[in-house]
């Protein structure tokens, strides 16, 4: 009974967070100073990483696909299997995976630090709410800056097939990308921007919600990062999967 | 005027105050003392606001808060200001944007204002020129100096110190005491002092009140902890009572006097 309590608890908490970022955001409350200390901190350091990890998807996925319709002589159309699924799945869940394990993680860390040495006390002391000033800058940061780091990682990850597509089978660039316009729709790309959204608000709303129940000094730390990396990714994979109509009810809608 | 009448409170189950009476009076530096896990920080959070009281009643200029809303208490808080024992400063953000927190985040003045502000009460705590710097590389003293600075600048009416002297070196210790004495001075404040340190609160203090096991005695004026035939007060004032007596002694064995002269050339 305890458990269940404790999840809705949990998802209570991470639907209040966001709301009352969008209700800060929207009411011009959002301090903008913050907003961008952030997204530099937690988005733009995390583009390198991304692309990296997207670059060797892109290329393996190439590989794989290359190997497979080359045999069928349809190695044109590997350019525009690839874009799709990185536009459906491998940008929003790749790159979500790895905000959840750079800024996720460096958010619990911060917050439970700060908690654990009284600075949301101070905070507190200081007249100011700890979420205006901590939670919704981290929030919109994510929001914003989890499409834009996803942008950089798919067109590494479309090059880096491509460049393995041309090294293994020596396929031109136009002959790659020939079939994309045919496979990749609008539907696609909102549908690519709409989960980037939603995920990086998740992650930056568990990060949060992560770092204020720090109790018990450095471990305290240690454990709620592990937990706020471990439930992010989770919560990624299970809205992925919440998520799968959108893109179809995206496409009727276009 | 703080004024706290049968305060109790606690975590979970666990009750901490058993009935906390205590008055803290308008422009008056008030000691609370006691040992360690008598319930004096569980105390400041319920002046704070950080944790509300089961029962009882907390007055802060003439009206009970201790059941209102936590919006309401933020207003409240405004008029109070806690200098935290460990600073509690915050590490991603300068000295100057630390110092400055208030006037520029709460009270959304523009920066350009706000620097001069914090040059001026930098000047004051003797730290002139580590505006840029971090957290991290000031001293403990250091610190300890940016968060009193972050507290004053607002000009508090209500000022909470808890154990603004702990880990300090005797001369850091005697500039706290001499700023705190000051503050009290210039802005007419009504102070609170948490504190162990008997030597600062015989220094800056005016009252004295003793918590021991959630229950706060009211001790005098702090000139009485040296005199009290009372046995709590007694009993937590005995190490300190002999040591006083020990470096008494231990001047008149070598002809001195209590403030080091020579007893032949003392006035």
């Amino acid at each position: 009974m305890g458990y269940v309590l404790g999840v809705f608890d949990f998802l209570g908490a991470v639907v209040v967070y966001v709301a009352r970022t969008l209700a800060y955001l929207f009411t011009g409350r959002l301090n903008l100073r913050l907003t961008t200390r952030q997204m530099e901190f937690l988005g733009v350091n995390t583009i390198p990483l991304a692309v990296l990890v997207l670059s060797f998807v892109g290329a393996t996925i190439c590989y794989l696909l290359a190997e497979e319709l080359g045999k069928r002589g349809a190695a044109g159309y590997t350019g525009g299997f690839l874009l799709v699924a990185m536009l459906r799945e491998f940008i929003p869940v790749l790159t979500g995976v790895v905000m959840a394990g750079k800024a996720g993680a460096a958010i619990t860390s911060e917050i439970g630090s700060m908690k654990i040495s009284s600075q949301i006390d101070a905070l507190r002391a200081l007249s100011t709410d700890p979420h205006w000033f901590l939670t919704a800058p981290r929030v919109v940061a994510l929001l914003i800056m989890l499409p834009v780091v996803g942008a950089f990682a798919g067109v590494a990850g479309f090059y880096a097939g491509y460049a393995m597509v041309h090294s293994k089978i020596g396929l031109s660039y136009a002959s790659f990308s020939s079939q994309v316009s045919t496979f990749a729709t609008a539907g696609d790309f909102y549908t690519c921007l709409i989960k980037c959204l939603i995920f990086g608000a998740v992650i930056a709303a568990v990060g949060c919600y992560m770092g204020y129940r720090v109790k018990g000094g450095a471990a305290g730390v240690g454990r709620e990062v592990t937990n706020s990396v471990v439930v992010s990714i989770v919560m990624i994979f299970g809205l992925d999967l919440v998520l799968l109509p959108l893109n179809h009810w995206l496409k009727e809608i276009l | 005027m703080l004024q706290l009448e049968g305060i109790r409170a606690g975590y979970g189950d666990t009750e901490v105050l058993h009935g906390i009476n205590l008055v803290a009076k308008e422009r008056v530096t008030t000691a609370i003392i006691g040992a360690s896990g008598s319930g004096k920080s569980t105390l400041l959070k319920v002046i704070m606001g950080f944790l509300h009281p089961t029962a009882g009643k907390l007055i802060i200029d003439g009206q009970d808060v201790a059941q209102v809303s936590e919006q309401e208490f933020a207003k409240h808080r405004q008029k109070m200001g806690l200098v935290f024992q460990e600073s509690a400063l915050f590490d991603s953000l300068t000295v100057a944007e630390n110092v400055g927190f208030f006037p520029y985040y709460r009270e959304k003045k523009p920066w350009g204002k706000v620097l001069p502000m914090v040059r001026e009460m930098l000047e004051m705590l003797d730290l002139p020129g580590i505006e840029n710097k971090y957290p991290s590389e000031l001293s403990g003293g250091m610190r300890r100096r940016v968060a009193l600075g972050r507290t004053l600048i607002y000009k508090p009416k209500i000022l909470l110190y808890d154990e603004p002297t702990t880990g300090l070196d005797p001369t850091m210790i005697g500039h706290v005491d001499e700023i705190i004495r000051e503050m009290n001075e210039k802005f007419q404040v009504t102070s609170v002092l948490v504190s162990h340190d008997l030597e600062s609160v015989l220094d800056v203090a005016e009252h004295v009140f003793l918590v021991q096991d959630g229950i706060a005695q009211d001790v005098g004026e702090p000139w009485h902890l040296l005199t009290s035939k009372d046995a709590q007060v007694a009993r937590f004032t005995k190490s300190w009572r002999e040591h006083v007596e020990m470096y008494r002694k231990l001047m008149q064995s070598k002809g001195f006097d209590a403030n080091g002269t020579p007893k032949g050339e003392a006035q």
